[in-house]
């Protein structure tokens, strides 16, 4: 069972093994620049927010949105690359494996692509600054990680099923996902929001995945109605990339 | 049960329109069998619904007695596909290209690495295997996807239009190729082009608008079709003269002219006499019966020629 899942999963990982180099450079650069520009450049005005230093406060959120980002950007631009320019997954249907194989291990590409560049961050981040954590915490916080990565990695998974034009995922990116992160308070506590606006913004699936990831990575505990939030979109957003999978393939 | 392929009243529509319409068919098992049409004719559609990719409107087909409704999953587990486009993995090696699909087949490396270096072989792709299949010329990367697709060992072969785009001499190594599969599989090819399907294939049908037209062998087809009305005359002079002569003809049916050669299409095989008693004997060079291609045959019965 999902033996081809796994064949598909292990092309994936064998082609980012391949560019491993390359990729974690563009990876990296991106959050470490976020992290020294606010984390150094804001160090003065803002020495610390709810009695953390600020760049520890943004560390945690930085190295998630490396991974939920890695995440939705493996599964979306794979999945419409290989649906519509090189056309492998009707070569996947063809052979004796399932639809169901096929998403599972284009989730699991996604999944594994966010947790290894996630890693490399922190790892950067850890190597280059004063950024020091307790490790007995760190289990909570790649179980966070873990979540939103497949939540993220099912997201992509149905963008590139449904959309058909390239620069459609670009929008979705910089129209929903960017928003949604930046919503969600990686770089400012929530308590920043109007208190009429804040029961919505702790709804969100990102907000479980940031501040549950700040929570468990600082404290070791991910807040139970973060922890129900991540496990519910992970859950909800499978089935529905399963579904839409199977929808469009049987078009 | 001698049949590979059981077609049974397929039907495929969508938004009104009818690709395939009632279709009904059988492959004799170890042939190779040939669907000529004209583009939109019907033919993909065809094969995606025998390849399980699409689903029929109406009626089922069966491979190897296996359902594509009922038992895709047996039935892909039988067959080879080389579609119309190339869809190799470009990050993947040519040998890696191989593996997948055989894991993807569930085969174990003991079973599939010593097949994959017979197919390299084969395909004169052994000393390029380890490059990646951008490199590779077209004619280099149909051989490749059709390498990939007998891995596992496919009872049945669908070949797509697989030498659409290739020049000459790779048509040639891939018809070669082929015709080695032949009696070891069924082997099940769409074109468009008339002499590929004269060169490869035990049984043709000719189909169009979704529908059969005629089906037979190459030689059974140009038989059906030798109606001994169509003559090729070349003039000694005069040739602009005739012409208008013919035209004026009601038993000239049609007539194409390349300079001084003209093909007189007529009404019946009786008219041949008052034609000659229309040309003057000692303006034409030669006259001869024009035994029919099987392109003849094509535009007899699709009305037209090959459409791209």
């Amino acid at each position: 069972m999902f033996k081809g899942a796994f064949s598909i999963w292990g092309r994936d990982m064998l082609v980012l093994k391949r560019s491993i180099i390359s990729e974690l450079v563009s990876v990296v650069a991106y959050p470490l620049t976020l992290y020294l520009a606010f984390g150094f450049g804001l160090k003065g005005y803002i020495t610390d927010v709810n009695g953390v230093p600020y760049p520890l406060f943004i560390a945690p959120g930085l190295i998630s949105m490396t991974a939920v980002n890695a995440a939705f950007d493996e599964s979306s631009w794979s999945m419409w690359f290989h649906r519509k320019v090189q056309r492998t997954i009707e070569e996947y249907r063809v052979t004796p494996v399932t639809v169901y194989d096929i998403v599972i291990g284009k989730i699991f590409s996604g999944f594994s692509q966010g947790a290894v560049k996630g890693t490399v961050v922190f790892l950067v981040i850890l190597f280059l600054t004063p950024f020091r954590i307790d490790y007995a915490n760190l289990p909570m916080y790649l179980l966070c990680i873990a979540l939103s990565s497949m939540t993220f990695s099912c997201l992509g998974t149905i963008c590139g099923t449904v959309i058909d034009k390239p620069e459609n995922i670009g929008r979705v990116q910089s129209v929903i996902i960017v928003p949604l992160i930046f919503m969600a308070g990686i770089f400012f506590p929530l308590s920043s929001y109007p208190a009429s606006i804040l029961p919505l913004i702790q709804l969100l699936p990102t907000t479980a995945v940031f501040e549950g990831a700040r929570d468990a990575l600082l404290t070791g505990t991910i807040p139970t109605h973060y922890l129900v939030n991540l496990v519910l979109s992970a859950a909800f957003c499978f089935a529905v990339a399963v579904y839409t999978f199977n929808r469009k393939m049987a078009e | 049960m001698n049949h590979a392929i059981t077609l049974h009243e397929i039907t495929k529509s969508y938004d009104g329109f009818t690709a395939v319409d009632a279709f009904s068919l059988e492959v004799e098992r170890g042939t190779v069998f040939g669907l000529l049409g004209p583009n939109g004719a019907g033919k993909t559609t065809l094969i995606k619904i025998l390849t399980t990719l699409m689903r029929p409107t109406l009626g089922d087909a069966f491979v190897e007695g296996h359902s594509v409704l009922t038992a895709g999953k047996e039935v892909r587990r039988l067959i080879g596909v080389v579609p119309q486009e190339n869809n190799l993995d470009r990050y993947l090696t040519a040998r890696e290209n191989l593996v997948l699909h055989a894991r993807l087949h569930g085969m174990r490396p003991a079973a599939y690495n010593p097949r994959i270096d017979q197919l390299l072989e084969m395909t004169g792709l052994a000393a390029r295997q380890h490059d990646f299949p951008d490199t590779y010329s077209g004619g280099m990367q149909r051989r490749l996807v059709v390498a990939r697709a007998l891995v596992h060992e496919p009872r049945v072969l669908f070949l797509d239009e697989p030498t659409t785009g290739l020049d000459p001499q790779s048509r040639r190594s891939l018809w070669d190729h082929i015709r080695g599969l032949r009696r070891s599989m069924t082997v099940f090819l769409t074109t468009h082009y008339m002499d590929e399907a004269d060169a490869l294939c035990d049984r043709i049908m000719i189909m169009d608008h979704g529908t059969c037209l005629a089906d037979g062998t190459a030689a059974q087809l140009k038989d059906a079709f030798s109606r001994a009305h169509t003559y090729q005359v070349e003039f000694r002079r005069d040739a602009d003269r005739y012409q208008g002569v013919l035209a004026g003809l009601s038993f000239v049916k049609g007539v194409e002219r390349e300079g001084s050669l003209f093909q007189i299409t007529l009404a019946d095989e009786e008219s041949i006499k008052p034609l000659m008693d229309h040309l003057c004997g000692s303006d034409i060079r030669r006259i001869c019966l024009k035994e029919p291609s099987l392109e003849d045959v094509f535009i007899s019965l699709t009305g037209e020629k090959v459409r791209e």
